[in-house]
């Protein structure tokens, strides 16, 4: 399998753009994908947000000089738009609504107690609730297993603004779920 | 206090030797399996969505780049000059004035030739109400005054015509 590198010059040799966009594309969709609907949670959203992404990234890839990894620019294009398109829908939710809580009451209902599912959504609400740097940071970090260096440079702050995030998010998260 | 403080920045120390250690960290405040079932509720998508995602993107890659396209160079389509809407209204009003003037002009020419006699033989101006002749005059002052004109004309190139000794004896004759 092709390198990110490979892919991207050859994309801007003009060696067949489409097909080397495309494969860029399917490495790396899945991963912007999350990252996007963990802001969002709303799947339409997702994927328009995710369109918007792919359609930037398609126009500004001749221009991409490989100062950093294509993956870290990719991301910070997805945050950046994220946010973007929060501002202007004005959907910022900091509470799932109500709908969101019955969809994940559905889907964890059944396979624990009662006390469990409590804090699943405890723990739903109160990640949600966190400013969307932290919870980035703390999704990129727990769940991607990216590098402070890499979070840092995606949401456009230092290694230890990046550090100071997570334990802000984590600890945050903690104090709400005591408080149920 | 302090102590609170000391375990803060204890803890902060710690955050970002390895993965491990700050995976296990949160795991230890928030609970392994709670994070995974939050993670499995966030990172679903709807069945086939990311095989048909390349197809539709390319799709509209394609649908605005023909749009910048149209954008930057719109197509224009010539209409034969007449039919152009601003030559069409042109068109229009000159054959309007053109139709409307010679018909207002014939008429009152033709008006003036047959009408206007007779109607003279049969009123006399005492049977005419004052109003009725001051009207009349307003409603044909213009066409007095380019009578008036075409005949100053008419004798300006007369007199012009006329030698030296042909103004003597007018001169003579108007002394006389």
């Amino acid at each position: 399998m092709a390198s990110d590198q490979e892919l991207i010059i050859q994309f801007q040799e003009s060696i067949n753009r489409e097909a080397n966009f495309t494969a860029l594309l399917k490495k790396h969709q899945q991963k912007v994908y999350y990252q996007i609907k963990r802001m969002v949670t709303d799947h339409a959203d997702a994927d328009d947000i995710a369109q918007l992404v792919w359609i930037k990234i398609w126009d500004k890839l001749d221009g991409f000089k490989m100062e950093s990894e294509f993956s870290t620019w990719l991301f910070r294009i997805a945050y950046n738009e994220t946010l973007n398109y929060l501002q202007k829908q004005k959907k910022q939710r900091t509470i799932p609504s109500n709908s969101d809580l019955l969809d994940y009451e559905n889907t964890t209902a059944g396979s624990d107690s009662p006390k469990s599912t409590e804090i699943q959504i405890g723990l739903d609400r109160a990640i949600s609730q966190l400013p969307e740097k932290q919870k980035v940071v703390f999704m990129l970090r727990y769940y991607d297993g990216f590098d402070y260096e890499k979070i840092a440079s995606i949401v456009g702050t230092t290694i230890g603004g990046a550090k100071a995030n997570y334990h802000q998010a984590v600890k945050k998260v903690e104090s709400f779920i005591k408080q149920l | 206090m302090d102590m609170e403080k000391d375990m803060k920045l204890n803890e902060l120390d710690n955050i970002g030797n390895s993965l491990e250690q700050d995976r296990a960290w949160a795991e230890s405040l928030l609970n392994k399996q709670n994070l995974s079932q939050f993670n499995l509720s966030k990172t679903d998508a709807p069945f086939n969505y990311f095989e048909s995602f390349p197809d539709q993107l390319m799709k509209r890659i394609e649908s605005e780049k023909k749009q910048k396209i149209n954008k930057k160079s719109p197509k224009i389509f010539f209409l034969p000059s007449f039919m152009q809407p601003l030559n069409r209204v042109a068109i229009a009003a000159a054959f309007i004035i053109v139709v409307g003037g010679s018909f207002i002009f014939l008429n009152n020419s033709v008006w003036k030739k047959t009408h206007a006699p007779i109607v003279a033989k049969y009123i006399s101006l005492e049977e005419l109400s004052s109003e009725e002749i001051e009207s009349y005059v307003d409603a044909n002052e213009w066409i007095a005054e380019i009578d008036v004109h075409t005949q100053m004309k008419k004798e300006n190139s007369r007199l012009s015509s006329l030698d030296e000794k042909q103004i003597e004896e007018i001169e003579k004759t108007i002394n006389k």
